[in-house]
């Protein structure tokens, strides 16, 4: 059982990094920036979620209201932040991008308080299902389920609607969609719009599970998520989604051997590194920066 | 750079003056906290709480007739504004006692500069060993950490009875210095660690450790943490349907743990936490006031900036003048100092605190006494 609660854990994780992630290399493939402000579109979503949940008694409105603002905030990154900067070297947007996270991690402290913000009414970090023997948590099941739509949504996206497939042939051929009529600018906000609403959705599960929302939310992401997206071989969905379950796992069972020594942040560190010396070119490998 | 070299020239001599004025009317106390930056919360509550000790020992008629003044420095709870605030304590403001109401990282570097100018400096609740170490002038008023995980085990054995543990702790000094207290003294007592895991202060998911501690089946689970790991990790804990009784940390000792965790945060055992139930005048007018000043009950830092202060006040009584070479010898012979947290007997040689050890419960969402510890010998402070 020990196992498999670890499984049901490790995916838990892996669902978790794979909604923050897919924003970051949606954003890689496209732009080839390294979008590290991400991390506070994550956040910004957490903390809208658990402020409209808690002012109108209603976590679904909660929900909405970061799934609208969010992208917002992600398309005026774009067009505030990044678009002035294109003509540079990629390190100058990713430069300015850490700068944002830093700034809206302060202003968050200032806007929320240091303590950070609890949900006034959430049962569901509290609901438990026992599910074959396993103690599964709703948020948890929340967070996969979601992660699974997600997943199987963006690629029906990408596959069966006239738009997906527009985008998709910006990201991997902007030149050739752009003569065939796609306007390159609209797949960008495109791009931000759902990246952000992804990281919102995910923003707000995590502080659901942890009834606690509070600035250093994001931190993960920040630097989780970019590993993800180089074991997933930059700008790769199905890399990304992959990575992210293996690293998931490899944390979760990663404690069983070593957890007396170092938390899991170390261990999956350690598994980024070796896996990266013996695949450079990351899981996918179709794309390299 | 006429107009400059001018106001540098006035600047001068305002300072002169100022310090040519003499400062006999009031005693100088001065307080460095972290008042903005990533403490800034329990900043807050220090600087409050210091104010209040000084407005009630002046209501009281001040120390040697003299009124306390408070000269409050922000140090960001970080070593390099805590060294340069220390200098303008000594230089500028010509402060003699000092309360350092901020983290280790602050006091451990303030404490040698405050020990080279002979001002006495009482940390309230830095936990970092090498405070004390700087040398006779500097005091410390909390346990520190080897000594909280000492009584813990003491504890676990004697109050709860309970002979098998699965440690959990956070990777910082604080915690590993804890948990090195805990684990070393637990075989003495009968206690089996069954397995030892360590998180980072990011984490918020705690997953495998609590598979892991599933696993385990242990009769206890002891965890140290600030409230903001320490709440979802009690909360996992019991989401994953884990009922062993939790023994935490100092830092579980906060409002906001019981508000986060809910459900999940009764029966959780706190121990070396502030006992809020006695009935003592001093503490229930602490709280009134201290809820009125800011908006929210009083935490554990709040009380010890408050006993500090008045710790400060009541050595300087005793030395009989404002000298610091006396008020040191006075404080390193404090005897049974009545404290918010309870009755400081005194210090040891390394001017660590002697004093029994509170355990809370919280019960119905609210801090409850549970046991006091008072086996001095089993939980003693290093003497050097």
């Amino acid at each position: 059982m020990y196992y498999v609660d670890l499984a049901v854990t490790g995916v838990t994780f892996g669902c978790m990094y794979a909604m923050m992630a897919v924003g970051l290399a949606l954003v890689y493939g496209l732009l080839r920036i390294l979008h590290i402000a991400h991390a506070a579109v994550f956040a910004l979503g957490a903390f809208v979620t658990v402020v409209v949940a808690n002012a109108t008694g209603s976590l679904a409105l909660g929900f909405l209201a970061a799934i609208v603002v969010a992208p917002l905030f992600g398309m005026a990154i774009y067009r505030l932040l990044y678009e002035p900067l294109l003509s540079y070297r990629p390190d100058v947007p990713m430069i300015a991008s850490v700068g944002l996270l830093v700034l809206m991690q302060d202003a968050f402290r200032i806007v929320f308080g240091e303590q950070g913000v609890t949900f006034h009414n959430n049962v569901y970090a509290f609901m438990t299902f026992n599910l074959f023997g396993v103690t599964v948590n709703a948020v948890q099941i929340a967070i996969v389920v979601a992660a699974a739509v997600v997943f199987t949504g963006l690629h029906l996206f990408t596959t069966r609607t006239r738009i997906g497939v527009a985008w998709r042939a910006t990201v991997s051929r902007p030149k050739i969609a752009a003569s065939f009529g796609v306007d390159p600018i609209k797949v960008r906000y495109l791009n931000f719009a759902l990246g952000s609403a992804l990281a919102a959705i995910a923003g707000g599960l995590v502080g659901l599970l942890n009834n606690f929302v509070d600035p250093s939310i994001g931190y993960v992401v920040s630097y989780k998520a970019l590993a993800i997206i180089v074991l997933g071989g930059l700008g790769s969905v199905r890399g990304t989604l992959i990575a992210s379950l293996v690293l998931g796992l490899v944390e979760s069972y990663g404690t069983i051997f070593i957890g007396q020594w170092l938390d899991r942040d170390a261990i999956a560190f350690l598994a980024l590194i070796a896996l990266l010396m013996i695949r450079p070119q990351g899981f996918t490998g179709t794309r390299t920066a | 750079m006429r107009p400059m070299n001018l106001l540098l020239g006035v600047a001068a001599l305002a300072l002169g003056f100022a310090a040519a004025q003499p400062a006999r009317a009031e005693i100088k106390i001065g307080f460095q906290a972290p008042l903005t930056g990533f403490a800034a919360t329990d900043g807050k509550s220090s600087k409050i709480a210091a104010e209040m000790a000084i407005d009630d020992i002046n209501n009281a008629g001040g120390v040697l007739g003299q009124k306390l003044k408070l000269i409050v420095y922000d140090d960001q709870a970080k070593s390099d504004q805590a060294i340069f605030t220390a200098n303008k304590l000594i230089g500028e403001d010509g402060v003699k006692f000092v309360v350092n109401g901020s983290y280790s990282a602050s006091g451990r570097a303030a404490a040698p500069v405050f020990q080279k100018a002979h001002v006495v400096m009482i940390s309230a609740y830095g936990v970092h060993p090498d405070i004390t170490r700087a040398g006779d002038y500097i005091f410390r008023l909390v346990h520190l950490g080897p000594p909280q995980g000492r009584a813990t085990a003491l504890f676990i054995a004697k109050d709860l009875k309970l002979k098998t543990v699965s440690a959990i702790t956070m990777d910082n000094d604080y915690g590993q210095a804890t948990m090195e207290g805990f684990i070393e003294a637990a075989p003495k007592y009968g206690i089996k660690v069954l397995n030892k895991y360590s998180y980072s202060l990011k984490d918020r998911q705690f997953g495998s450790i609590v598979a892991s501690v599933k696993r385990d089946n242990p009769d206890g689970i002891y965890a140290t943490g600030y409230f903001f790991t320490a709440a979802p990790l009690v909360s996992q804990l019991r989401a994953a349907g884990i009922k062993a009784p939790i023994i935490g940390s100092q830092a579980f000792d906060s409002q906001k743990f019981i508000q986060i965790a809910g459900p999940a945060a009764e029966g959780v055992y706190i121990v070396d936490s502030m006992d809020r139930d006695r009935k003592d005048a001093a503490l229930r007018k602490f709280f009134a006031e201290f809820t009125k000043r800011a908006g929210y009950p009083p935490e554990s830092v709040a009380a010890e900036c408050y006993s500090a202060v008045k710790l400060m006040a009541d050595a300087i009584k005793r030395a009989g003048a404002a000298d610091p070479a006396k008020v040191k010898d006075a404080l390193a012979a404090t005897k049974n100092f009545p404290m918010l947290e309870g009755t400081l007997i005194g210090f040891n040689k390394l001017h660590e605190i002697i004093k029994p050890i509170s355990v809370n419960v919280i019960k119905d969402g609210k801090f409850k006494f549970f046991a006091k510890l008072d086996n001095l010998d089993a939980f003693a402070p290093p003497e050097k």
